[in-house]
């Protein structure tokens, strides 16, 4: 063990967040690609889109764009709660888990079409009851509750009828048992489940909705650069932000800035170039490799070890952070899709045209905001504390062996 | 604090938090590394370790539950996804066939 890698402190709460989160997480992020087609056919085709956008034709959309555009509420209100409630079953118990945890999930998904539910009125509008499928929002959080549930009912009644199912009678007994408890509970899903979780996601849109407009969503970034950096990024990313901004998205906003709050690359770049310039002089030569994997690569794990280093940079993160949500609630910024990973790249690709420029300069705000903190408080790196001169000595015994495997374990900046 | 004995190491696997993102970068790296030794390096979410690896590498903050999923695998904690002493040390011990302190 080096003086890089202290022991892993007891804390037990964090593991259990990380543990609840990554199971959140696990439903969604297998799935991204299905979120990332969806967020790249919206960003294209939709009236607003870039080809409208540049064809001069947002009034009176293309032909080919309206066609292709009917791909983009199916996409979000049927394909991806389908594939999340599929994942989080097959997750609990396999292939037949998640085809009970599918069907269970069916319920929920169009009740608020089979009970007529209106949803809260966000922007003076009175709310309609939906018509047809195409006026569902997506149900994430049904599919999160019903996909793992399904899946565990069909294990538990596995379990209890292992063994006394006669010979020749398990094809049939497996398929109906699947079948009936499956339905059974999608009808639960229909008449308990999606009304709540109908409300609950409309409370907390326009929860979202109220602290945009107050220009209070910053003070998220609180909580969300600390959690950030314990590696509870996904956990929060794709457990709560992606699920709520897609209903944002189909909502008819057409666009969520909660996308944005956890995957914007800024902060962490501002770390990076504190750290490359005022940092500990020792693991300066690492920095550089970690910004292009971090800044390009949209792999933010790899900034996270700098501010557990010096964990007085997260004050850096969170005011440069909450500079970034600042800019981007005061001109009604957002991302058409989830930007995963969350790299410049990626939220260039799901910008939507009017907004780009403005979205990207809200990641060079981040950053020079949480790089001017954290140069403050390295101390333009003139305060070598006794664990930086550690570092130090540490890093000079090693010197023949560091030398080496640095050229060895720096990949090549290729992302 | 475990023992590992470098030539008895088989199979390698780089675990992160969902699996996909930096697991996936370091586990690319050491494959190139450890190319001519034979080991298998796969890249894994912490939830799901396979219980035959040999050895897990993993960031500091997630060994612990590292630990409690395949509680009988050393574990390898590293700080930073790029030139971790660490993680050069294990790599020099598979190399070499050595027996080093993790």
């Amino acid at each position: 063990m080096s003086a890089y890698t202290p022991a892993p402190t007891g804390t037990g709460a964090r593991a259990q967040v990380q543990r609840a989160g990554a199971f959140l997480a696990g439903m969604v992020m297998p799935n991204l690609g299905a979120f990332i087609a969806f967020g790249l056919i919206t960003a294209l085709f939709i009236p607003t889109g870039w080809i409208n956008t540049f064809a001069g034709t947002v009034k009176s959309p293309l032909l080919i764009t309206t066609q292709i555009g009917t791909m983009v509420g199916p996409l979000i209100v049927i394909l991806i709660p389908i594939l999340i409630a599929f994942t989080g079953g097959k997750n609990v118990y396999g292939h037949r888990g998640g085809v009970v945890g599918t069907v269970a999930f069916i319920g929920a998904m169009v009740s608020p079409l089979a009970l007529q539910l209106k949803g809260l009125s966000l922007n003076g509008e009175p709310p309609i009851a939906p018509k047809s499928l195409g006026d569902l929002g997506p149900n994430i959080l049904a599919a999160f509750i019903l996909g793992p549930l399904g899946a565990l009912l069909i294990k538990l009644w596995d379990g209890v009828i292992e063994g006394k199912v006669r010979g020749g009678f398990e094809m049939l007994v497996d398929n109906f048992s699947a079948g009936i408890i499956g339905g059974g509970l999608g009808v639960f899903g229909l008449y308990v489940i999606g009304p709540v979780t109908f409300w609950i996601a409309q409370g907390l849109g326009s929860l979202v909705n109220s602290l945009v407009n107050l220009n209070i969503l910053p003070l998220v970034s609180i909580i969300v650069e600390p959690a950030k950096v314990l590696f509870l990024n996904n956990a929060l990313n794709h457990g709560v932000f992606t699920p709520l901004g897609a209903e944002q998205v189909a909502g008819g906003a057409g666009k969520s800035i909660l996308f944005m709050i956890e995957t914007n690359p800024g902060p962490g770049l501002g770390i990076l170039t504190a750290m490359l310039l005022f940092g500990p002089r020792a693991i300066r030569p690492t920095v550089p490799a970690a910004m292009v994997v971090h800044f390009l690569g949209g792999i933010h794990e790899i900034y996270f070890p700098y501010v557990l280093m010096k964990p007085i940079l997260v004050i850096a993160a969170i005011v440069g952070g909450a500079s970034g949500v600042l800019w981007e609630s005061i001109f009604g910024l957002g991302l058409v899709g989830p930007a995963s990973p969350g790299s410049i790249i990626a939220w260039a690709l799901v910008s939507p045209p009017d907004n780009i420029v403005l979205n990207l300069l809200g990641i060079f705000i981040a950053a020079g905001v949480t790089f001017v903190i954290g140069m403050l408080l390295l101390g333009f790196g003139r305060k070598e504390t006794a664990t930086d001169a550690a570092l130090d000595l540490e890093a000079a015994q090693e010197k023949s062996k560091q030398n080496k495997a640095k050229s060895k374990n720096q990949p090549a900046p290729s992302v | 604090m475990a023992t590992i004995d470098g030539s008895a190491i088989k199979k390698l696997i780089v675990a992160c938090d969902a699996g996909m993102g930096s697991s996936v970068m370091l586990a690319a790296t050491l494959k190139k590394q450890l190319a001519k030794s034979g080991v298998t390096v796969e890249h894994s979410p912490v939830a799901h370790i396979p219980a035959d690896a040999d050895v897990v590498v993993t960031q500091a903050s997630l060994a612990e539950r590292a630990r409690g999923v395949v509680p009988d695998v050393p574990v390898v904690p590293f700080q930073l996804f790029l030139g971790d002493p660490s993680v050069t040390k294990v790599v020099k011990a598979i190399q070499n066939g050595e027996t080093v302190e993790v």
